[in-house]
């Protein structure tokens, strides 16, 4: 059974303007130890679906249809206290550390003991330390470090704090959201390494959320490239990355300059993003896709499976059409 | 917003950037709630100048009702009363209003511009010049304005516009500090960069493109230094160092405290004192609603974004 | 090691700075029409009394013998004696000092801890009743004109219903006896009382309203979302992560309006007759005591310079950031 079964999910946020359909009509699952990556450009609700699966959205969205299964338990009907007793524990979440996710006059130790502490009430505070440098180690911080600031750590070390963070209930999932972005690329190749490691080593569940492929395709053995609140392909690593079929997914690669093609450097159009709030019926990729068709403007596209693994959300005579 | 985009081409960027921020101004219950109360005020303050109008009896200071010789309450002939030799209060209150714009005011636009111009020079000059004027201002900043009012009125008699000038003088160090930093971000800008390498001067740089960028701010900040120049004219007339000559909201209440009326004479001691609060209170409303139009980030919070 | 080079550095400074505040003050008293004998020797005096005391301060000297004279006196803990009480100043002011520093930490404190309670409150449930309901109440403190408030307590509170004393810090038939110090301390409470109100009301709406909209700000942080991913509580989120933030720009704003409070006391001590500095600074301008006006002036620049060193020294120790 799925560790995590995300079932039609919608989720929505009041605007001035109206009903913002931030994520809509999503399902996936994921097993026990396995990686999932969602990919897209900045917009299309990867980071909502974040939030929603750690029922940390901000007070003007919520869930609007759907389920979210995690073992037994359907997150989607939590309260404040379920969730409370869950996040940090079951599941949890690895920040960007460029964006201020520790907070500056509390000790980095103190941080990540206070998870701990609060999951474990009865664990004395001795212990909830000695799990703290265990769990330092584990990331590699050294030792004497333990009680800085965040302020006196550098940007990769602040990272694998945040990193030790989510870590420090050994929970059964972890959400990572675009955790080296900030990063400059040797720090990241690190931090991408120690996230692999720890995946591996502990056997948790890991969902990596970025818009970066050439991290995802790094760290996931499965991906989800999101466009407009949906995903529009799924499969795993090699399937999308080197047969990708629906032409969201195309465009996104070909934007994605790599210079070893001869010399031959295709520069990507510019898309315009979605209206989130107008959903008329048709594709919503139809506005920007290259191949569209009379269809697509006026009716939704289905499923289409490519293998037992691969799926595109697009129509058969648009992908088969070249 | 219509009417705006239907005007000729050539219309005035300042018109159009006023426009937005007053639709922004307006909506904002706070903003429009201080922008009444001010206008009431104004109305007292323009309509003090039609008392003479009403005859010697009602001259605020050496008007004094032949038939009343103690203090009387409200009647026809008195609106709020006279005080305890048969003086006006209402006349006195609408002179009292005058006065607060005239001392509120001024006060502002010296300590403004002086703190504009200064702000902007430390912020562009930088070195020597900006660590010096900053240190200056520091000094200022520590200073107690009343405690230094007091002790300069214990040397010379201080005329309204003497104690208009101090306050004024005390009060630019904030100002500047606000308008350096607003100044050192603008200096960094690429099209100050621009300017500079196209051979514009400095004095060009300022005036033609730092100025128009921090004036909004200096405006904002006038509105805050408003309120302080009242209380402290205020303060200082009500402990009987204030303007012997000139009428004030502050001596209205020196008058009823020193002759012993404040315990019998509500309604001589309420009015000046409630006149003081409400009008620092609409001009802190109508700053608080302004800091809104000038700054996005606020806006956004409202909108529940 | 550096707490304390900061600290000599920042006792020099104010050393430099109080020595130019004293160097003003020394030509304003001279460039004020008039003779400075007869400001700063009191004219009731025998004349050999006169005589002495100019020598004393050297009003006999030139302009700059006399300004080296007169720093020496005041180093030396010589400012002169009082017109009115015809007793040195230094003795009257440091008199005077303990009622100021009592009322004025009190009320200081009191109200900058309740205000950040109650700003972090507003702000944790913005928009709430509770929130409007405190906001416009601190909106309304914050602008209230302070003698009159004063006036307006005294009336109501001592005056109509005769709970509080109606000025002083003492009831003096009480101390004539042998009363037990415990009935002298509520003694002095009871006539500290509204004093403390007035200045507790208007610096807790400064406070709370700055303490709110910090909070607000805080609130957007990251690392609040961050706590709220561990799963700590609500509480626990609210007031060891937001508003440990939120309260440093309330510190500084306590150092910055401090010139302010000193303004508010002195007003409040007047009004209610509080024998602090701030009430000798007022009778000794309203009574041409110029040398006692003189000290009064020194002495509450010199405590609102030290007090912002405390409150540097306090931010420094509240946000680990910062390290001199």
């Amino acid at each position: 059974m799925a560790l995590l079964r995300v079932e039609n999910l919608s989720v929505g946020y009041k605007s001035k303007h109206g009903l913002i359909h931030a994520v809509n009509n999503i399902s996936f699952s994921i097993e026990k130890g396995r990686s999932l990556g969602f990919v897209g450009e900045s917009g299309c609700g990867k980071t909502t679906l974040g939030m929603t699966l750690m029922g940390l959205l901000p007070e003007n969205a919520s869930i609007l249809q759907g389920d979210i299964f995690f073992n037994d338990d359907n997150l989607a009907g939590f309260n404040d206290e379920k969730w409370r007793t869950f996040r940090g524990k079951e599941i949890s979440m690895i920040f960007q550390a460029a964006m201020n996710a520790l907070n500056p006059v509390i000790r980095v130790d103190e941080q990540i003991a206070e998870v701990i502490a609060i999951h474990n009430p009865q664990m004395p505070r001795t212990q909830v330390f000695d799990q703290v440098k265990k769990i330092f180690d584990l990331v590699e911080i050294p030792e004497d470090r333990l009680r800085d600031f965040p302020h006196q750590y550098s940007g990769g070390m602040k990272q694998r704090a945040i990193i030790a963070m989510a870590l420090a209930c050994a929970p059964k999932l972890i959400i990572a959201d675009e955790p080296t972005t900030a990063l400059d690329v040797i720090v990241q190749d690190q931090i991408l390494k120690e996230i692999k490691k720890i995946q591996t080593a502990l056997n948790t569940s890991l969902i990596f959320i970025s818009h970066d492929i050439a991290v995802v395709a790094d760290v996931c053995r499965d991906i989800c490239v999101m466009y407009g609140g949906q995903i529009v392909e799924k499969g795993n690593r090699e399937e999308v990355f080197q047969s990708p079929r629906h032409p969201y997914t195309r465009s996104l690669l070909e934007s994605f300059l790599t210079l070893d093609s001869n010399g031959d450097i295709k520069v990507p159009e510019i898309r315009e993003s979605p209206d989130l709030i107008t959903i008329t019926g048709g594709c919503s990729f139809a506005a920007s896709c290259k191949k569209k068709c009379e269809k697509c403007e006026n009716r939704n596209p289905g499923w289409v499976n490519l293998s037992s693994t691969h799926q595109a959300l697009c129509f058969e005579e648009v992908i088969h059409k070249d | 917003m219509k009417n705006t985009k239907n005007r000729p081409e050539n219309k005035n960027h300042y018109v159009e950037r006023f426009t937005k921020g007053w639709a922004i101004y307006i909506k904002n219950p706070m903003g429009k709630a201080g922008l009444i109360i001010l206008l009431i005020f104004m109305l007292m303050a323009i309509a003090s100048f039609f008392v003479p109008l009403l005859g010697p009896v009602y001259d605020p200071m050496t008007g004094a009702d032949p038939n009343i010789t103690y203090s009387t309450g409200p009647s026809f002939q008195h609106w709020l009363g006279t005080d305890f030799i048969g003086r006006d209060l209402f006349v006195q209150l609408l002179e009292g209003a005058k006065v607060a714009f005239i001392v509120g005011l001024s006060c502002a636009f010296i300590s403004v511009v002086l703190g504009t111009a200064i702000g902007m020079i430390s912020g562009y000059a930088g070195g020597i010049i900006d660590t010096l004027l900053m240190r200056v201002a520091d000094i200022f900043m520590v200073l107690p304005s009343l405690v230094i009012l007091l002790i300069l009125a214990s040397l010379w008699e201080l005329s309204i516009w003497v104690i208009i000038f101090i306050i004024a003088i005390m009060r630019w160090p904030s100002v500047s500090r606000i308008i350096r930093s607003q100044t050192l971000s603008l200096k960094s800008r690429p099209f100050i960069e621009a300017s500079r390498v196209a051979g514009a001067s400095n004095f060009r740089i300022i005036f033609k493109h730092i100025m128009p960028n921090v004036l909004p701010l200096a405006f904002l900040y006038m509105t805050f230094r408003v309120t302080s120049a009242i209380l402290v004219e205020a303060a200082l007339s009500f402990l009987g160092f204030g303007d012997p000559g000139q009428v004030s909201w502050g001596m209205m209440l020196q008058w009823v405290w020193s002759s012993g009326h404040m315990f019998q004479a509500p309604y001589w001691l309420l009015p000046p004192g409630i006149c003081i609060s409400l009008l620092t209170l609409s001009f802190y409303m109508l700053g608080r609603a302004m800091d809104e139009v000038l700054d996005p980030r606020l806006r956004k919070e409202g909108e529940g974004e | 090691m550096k707490t304390k080079k900061f600290i000599f550095n920042k006792l020099i400074e104010i050393t430099i700075l109080f020595f130019i505040i004293l160097t003003i003050l020394f030509f304003l008293f001279r460039a004020a029409p008039g003779d400075p004998i007869t400001r700063m020797v009191d004219p009731n005096l025998t004349p050999e009394d006169i005589q002495h005391l100019i020598a004393q301060m050297g009003l006999d000297q030139p302009a700059w013998k006399q300004y080296i004279i007169y720093i020496k006196n005041f180093f030396t803990g010589n400012l002169g004696h009082s017109f009115h009480y015809g007793a040195p100043v230094s003795s009257i002011i440091l008199n005077r000092m303990p009622c100021t520093i009592l009322l004025f930490t009190t009320s200081t404190l009191l109200a900058a801890f309740v205000g950040v309670f109650l700003g972090k409150i507003a702000a944790w449930k913005k928009g709430s009743r509770l929130d409007n309901f405190l906001s416009i109440g601190a909106l309304l403190c914050h602008t209230l004109f302070i003698p009159w408030f004063a006036l307006l307590v005294l009336w109501i509170l001592a005056y109509k219903v005769g709970w509080f004393p109606l000025g002083g810090i003492i009831s003096p038939e009480l101390w004539i006896w042998d009363t037990s110090i415990f009935i002298k301390v509520l003694d002095v409470l009871h006539h500290m009382f509204l004093p403390l109100l007035t200045l507790f009301i208007i610096h807790l709406g400064s406070y709370l309203l700055l303490m709110r909209s910090s909070m607000l700000g805080v609130i957007k942080e990251e690392y609040i979302i961050t706590a709220r991913a561990k799963g700590l509580s609500d509480k626990v989120i609210r007031d060891k992560h937001a508003a440990r933030n939120a309260a440093l720009p309330v510190i500084t704003s306590v150092g910055l309006s401090l010139a302010f409070s000193i303004n508010g006391g002195a007003l409040t001590e007047q009004i209610f007759t509080w024998p602090g500095i701030g009430r000798e600074l007022i009778f000794a301008v309203s009574n041409n005591d110029y040398p006692l006006a003189q000290a009064c002036f020194l002495l509450i620049t010199a405590v609102v310079l030290i007090a912002n060193l405390i409150v540097d020294l306090l931010y420094a120790y509240m946000d680990p950031r910062i390290k001199y």
